[in-house]
């Protein structure tokens, strides 16, 4: 039974970490690039919400308005959240990343260690003196039990992954996007405007991001803190590469087979003291038996 | 041409401005003043607690400059000054800020503000024999063998026992639960403290406790209150930021009875002051075991140590807590230690060497005559203070207060 | 005889040497004056020795950093790792000399501690070298970022009666270098591992390495052993690591695993990416970072806020200014280089003038080939030797 409650829980994280994994894994299959501030747009979406119920009052409503008037006002704080999230990415990617197209992995790597610092630095600002910040107004006592949120997680990482894959095959944003990651050059020879479609990318890629904050804000801790991000962030980004880095299906695949075990390890006290280590371990694991992550595509290096 | 010239004109002006700087610090300040060095956390994570403490210092030692600037009978004639350094947390910049302090000329310490720092405080202090009282670092090991150190608040092990008493004298009878932080040192030092004083004091119920310990990543809360159902006691040795949200799953359901008590340490300290977390809306007992509350009754010395707190400091960024109060009773110890030195005829001066005011120190502090009446502790005489003392291990001898934050309802 | 003397004198490459020549000069000043000053004097020169003691260790991983960075080209996120390894390790052998041995003696410990920590360590960066056999790029990277926070959590739940547990580890007897002469050690191991990196990679094996940063198919076709040399590169910066981790701990007298997290290793990384990859860069990268850090400690008021977003401000800015490929023309025009010519130099020499290609500070990096090549590589034909010969002649 216990087993039973585990699976259900971690098919749930692993839908979160499987959301946060496809804004690694997209931007990293356009734009070639690790973007380390992903987890730190988490905590955004996340400060947001608590900005949006403070500023209006809407958290304290569930008194006056019931059920209804709360999951209302949930709603809206949560698209509150993936609109700022989207602006976010966009900004970051304009302002940051944009100028050094071209130039060393490396130097958009720090630069993207750089926007995650200033991120946390900006959040650490909000609220000086309190080093966490509750905004569980939205699960309201008796209504968002954790069924309820694992459930609603459940619902909306299905719906997210299928009308991803959906937007990618079907749509001509998405091919363009596919015809983008295989060869930037002749995607624009074509006539794709890939700047444009890195934009996109991002903005995907941070409102996923947002839904995810959301998410994990419903089913586990409801506080944030300005280090909230970082390590569903690195969980995440072990997730996208354990399914294939580049690979959508590979980042949904990655995502829920960590959160099972995750949560499976959570069964006995020893392995739970070591569940970091072993997520870590199952990573490398896979790394060596299949080089390219699950799902991933071997490309040949040429010379 | 002329451009090379400014440039090499304004580079020769710089390096000499850093030579003069370099060298007037090494001149030291030439006033009459007695240092103090504390490092805390004044940026960061726990910046309430480093600032805290930093500003009931400086309260403290202005109220006592003040009184050496009247001077009279049994002053000691000259003035003290505060040096506040930032460490973060993270014990790696202790030493840094050390030497930085050391370097300002500190004679005497309030140590550090965090256990997690203070080790490397520790072996830093043994070595110089450096004198430090620490107003917050409750670690059992930070006071070291060497007699150089003192804590003003309970150590883990004390408050861990302390909680233990607390537990048999009132709620034997009960299904006890513990909720704790794995891989926290304050909390973890606290829980071993516990259990080993209830195993020792009665094997029954240590054997009936439910244990629910908690990672810092792991924050799914209803499995924790699904394995503490039914527990009318629940001990809680971790800091109110991780405790607020337990209680808030807790009062979803109905597995944690309404006359249940959550029972905390000192880590619960400013429980009331998280923004949006209603306190009332939570429906079981809250009481935490502790040395000093905000909420003290009016005429007592607590009462105006936190009006003159409010006075001077901003109170929505930098409110007073615990850690404040006890950096003022740490101020004050050291002066009234100061004075009952030189009433005994130790010579005290600002130009001694730090080893041997830390000598004349620890002779004060562990003498049976020497009695110090803080605002720390539960009062216990007319004046409204209480009577605080130490034992040659460094630890402090004073009645805890149980502060209940609020009644079940 | 004179001229002889004179000649040989001249040969040397001095400039292959000035490093050591730098941090010789300036330790030695500094140690005698820390180990001689007293009283008063020695109080206020105190807050330079923890700062010197800092600068050394950061510098050591610094450069330890840029042998795998930098020059086999490989991204490590994984280096607090190894230096956790030494930490540990090393204060675990601390304890056992000190607890079950009795001995005390500074030099004794510092010897037996750091060749333990720096052999465990370069025990794991072989470890870690494995999986670079088969992977390369970003996945590697990911490797020994998990290596770094697979081994914190093992020091956290491991036996606390020898790691300490969760509150971490303590040496006994409050055992710690004396701060008066700790920064002087340092120093000699900042000696050693430039010594060490710098011939590693100006030797046959230095030369194999960069060849496989460049391009790893041409390098096997070569008949370079691409197995041995990234092994090789792993484990000589794994060690030192590990030597940098032993040096912390005694420093401090404590080791906590908490430190040692991935943050701590980017923190490296930044350093050695401000630095340009190269050795010189990274150890003048290392003292710029644990200057601005010492100060910032001391930083008080209102700014003390804002002081991690300046810092992550500054990066971006600066890795921007580096690196765009639109400001390549502005950041011809206005470095370092250009203005200190302007104050120093009288008269401009073109034969001098140096292009990004050819600068200490500027190493290509190679994750991907294609990148290198778009990159400001300049093939540089006015050269160095043309300046040296006209030079020697004028001598003569």
């Amino acid at each position: 039974m216990e087993f039973l409650e585990k699976l259900i829980l971690g098919i749930s994280d692993g839908g979160i970490y499987a959301m946060i994994a496809l804004g690694y894994t997209m931007v990293y299959g356009i734009a070639k690039m690790l973007n380390f501030a992903h987890g730190d747009v988490i905590m955004v979406g996340g400060y947001s919400i608590l900005i949006f119920f403070n500023t209006t009052g809407l958290g304290f409503a569930y008194e006056a308005t019931g059920i209804r008037g709360t999951i209302f006002a949930s709603l809206i704080a949560l698209v509150v959240s993936v609109i700022v999230c989207t602006l976010l990415g966009i900004v970051i990617e304009k302002l940051a990343y944009k100028p050094l197209r071209g130039s060393s992995p490396l130097a958009v790597l720090i630069t993207a260690i750089g926007v995650s610092m200033l991120l946390q630095s900006i959040a650490q600002l909000y609220r000086k003196g309190s080093n966490a910040v509750p905004i569980y107004q939205f699960k309201p006592t008796g209504i968002f039990d954790i069924t309820m949120a694992t459930v609603f997680t459940l619902g909306m990482s299905i719906v997210v992954m299928f009308s991803l894959t959906m937007f990618v095959k079907r749509s001509k944003t998405g091919r363009a996007m596919i015809a983008v990651s295989e060869d930037k050059g002749a995607a624009q020879l074509m006539g794709i405007n890939v700047n444009n479609i890195i934009m996109i990318t991002f903005a995907i890629g941070s409102a996923l991001a947002a839904l995810a904050g959301f998410c994990s804000l419903a089913t586990g801790s409801s506080f944030v803190q300005p280090g909230y991000g970082s390590m569903p962030g690195i969980k995440a980004f072990t997730a996208a590469v354990i399914g294939g880095i580049g690979s959508i299906p590979g980042a949904m695949l990655g995502g829920i087979l960590l959160g099972i075990i995750e949560n499976l390890c959570m069964l006995n006290d020893t392995l739970a003291n070591y569940k970091d280590a072993i997520e870590f371990s199952i990573l490398i694991i896979v790394l060596l038996i299949k080089p390219a992550g699950l799902l991933g595509k071997k490309r040949r290096e040429k010379v | 041409m002329k451009l090379r010239k400014i440039l090499a004109l304004v580079l020769t002006v710089v390096l000499c401005f850093g030579m003069v700087s370099v060298l007037a610090s090494c001149g030291g300040t030439e006033e009459d003043v007695m240092v103090i060095g504390v490092s805390g956390p004044l940026t960061g994570d726990y910046s309430m607690y480093g600032k805290a403490v930093e500003n009931a210092a400086n309260l403290a030692i202005e109220e006592i400059n003040a009184i050496e600037e009247k001077g009279g009978e049994g002053t000691l004639g000259f003035k003290f000054e505060l040096v506040a350094t930032d460490d973060e947390a993270d014990y790696t910049k202790v030493q840094n800020n050390y030497t930085n302090m050391v370097s300002k000329g500190m004679l005497l310490s309030l140590g550090t503000v965090t256990t997690g720092a203070g080790m490397t405080y520790t072996s830093l202090a043994a070595k110089d024999n450096m004198f430090f009282l620490t107003p917050s670092a409750t670690g059992d090991d930070i006071p070291g063998t060497a007699g150089n150190g003192f804590q003003m608040c309970f150590a883990d092990s004390q408050q861990g026992v302390l909680a233990a008493e607390y537990l048999l004298e009132n709620y034997a009878d009960k299904k006890i639960g513990v909720y704790y932080k794995q891989g926290d040192a304050y909390s973890e030092g606290i829980y071993e403290q516990f259990m080993g004083k209830l195993r020792k004091e009665n094997a029954q119920i240590a054997d009936a406790v439910v244990v629910a310990p908690f990672t810092k990543d792991d924050a799914s809360q209803a499995a924790h209150v699904s394995k503490l159902a039914g527990c009318e006691f629940i001990f809680m040795p971790i800091y109110y930021s991780d405790a607020a949200p337990f209680m808030v799953e807790a009062n979803k359901g109905t597995q944690i009875p309404a006359n249940a008590v959550f029972y905390g340490g000192d880590g619960f300290d400013g429980i009331t002051s998280i923004p949006n977390f209603d306190i009332n809306s939570i429906k079981q007992e809250i009481t935490y075991l502790t040395h000093f509350t905000v909420n003290a009754e009016e005429g007592t010395p607590a009462y105006e140590f936190i009006k003159k707190y409010e006075a001077k400091y901003d109170e929505t960024k930098e409110p007073v807590n615990q850690f404040g109060a006890a950096a003022y009773d740490c101020v004050y110890a050291i002066y009234a230690a100061l004075k009952f030195a030189k009433a005994n005829g130790a010579e005290i001066s600002t130009d001694m060497d730090a080893s041997d005011l830390c000598n004349i120190l620890k002779g004060v502090l562990v003498n049976d005559e020497f009695e110090f009446r803080g605002i720390t502790g539960e009062a216990d005489g007319e004046d409204g203070r209480a009577s605080i003392s130490w034992e040659s291990n460094g630890q402090v001898t004073k009645t805890p207060k149980q502060e209940i934050v609020k009644k079940a309802s | 005889m004179m001229k002889k003397v004179l000649s040989t004198f001249k040969s040397i490459k001095w400039k292959h040497y000035s490093v050591y020549l730098i941090i010789a000069v300036a330790v030695a000043i500094l140690g005698y004056l820390s180990l001689s000053l007293d009283g008063k004097a020695s109080r206020a020169f105190d807050t330079y020795r923890s700062l010197l003691g800092d600068m050394s260790i950061w510098i050591i991983l610094a450069v330890s950093l840029s042998l795998v960075v930098g020059f086999l080209g490989e991204l490590s996120l994984g280096h607090a790792g190894f230096m956790s390894v030494g930490a540990y390790l090393g204060a675990v052998i601390t304890n056992v000399l000190i607890a079950n041995l009795k001995i005390e003696n500074t030099f004794v410990i510092i010897v037996v501690s750091v060749f333990v920590g720096g052999v465990s360590a370069a025990a794991c960066g072989f470890i870690v070298g494995l999986p670079a056999l088969r992977l390369k790029g970003d996945y590697l990277a990911i490797v020994t970022l998990a290596f770094g926070e697979i081994v914190r959590v093992i020091f956290k739940n491991a036996n606390p009666n020898i790691f300490g547990g969760a509150g971490g580890l303590q040496l006994k007897n409050y055992f710690t270098i004396d701060r008066k002469y700790f920064f002087i050690i340092g120093f000699l191991f900042v000696i050693l591992t430039i010594a060490v990196i710098q011939n590693t990679i100006r030797s046959k094996h230095g030369r194999a390495i960069t060849a496989i940063r460049d391009n790893e198919i041409a390098a096997k076709a070569t008949g370079i052993n691409v197995t041995k040399y990234k092994l090789m590169g792993f484990v000589i910066s794994a060690a030192f690591a590990g030597i940098a981790g032993v040096l912390m701990t005694l420093k401090d007298g404590t080791v906590l695993y908490s430190k040692f997290d991935y943050n701590y290793s980017i923190e490296i990384l930044v350093i050695v990416v401000l630095g340009g990859m190269g050795i010189n860069g990274s150890v003048i990268a290392a003292v710029f970072i644990s200057l601005l850090n010492w100060k910032l400690t001391d930083m008080n008021g209102s700014l003390s806020d804002y002081k991690n977003l300046i810092y992550a401000l500054i990066l971006i800015l600066l890795i921007i200014y580096r690196n765009a490929p639109a400001l390549k023309g502005f950041r011809e025009k206005y470095n370092f280089r250009t203005l200190w010519a302007m104050v120093f130099k009288p008269k401009h020499n073109p034969a001098k003038d140096k292009g990004d290609a050819v600068r200490w500070d500027v190493v290509p990096t190679k994750i991907e080939m294609n990148e290198v090549l778009s990159t400001d590589v300049v093939i540089d034909s006015t050269g160095d030797n043309s300046a040296d010969i006209g030079e020697r002649g004028g001598n003569k």
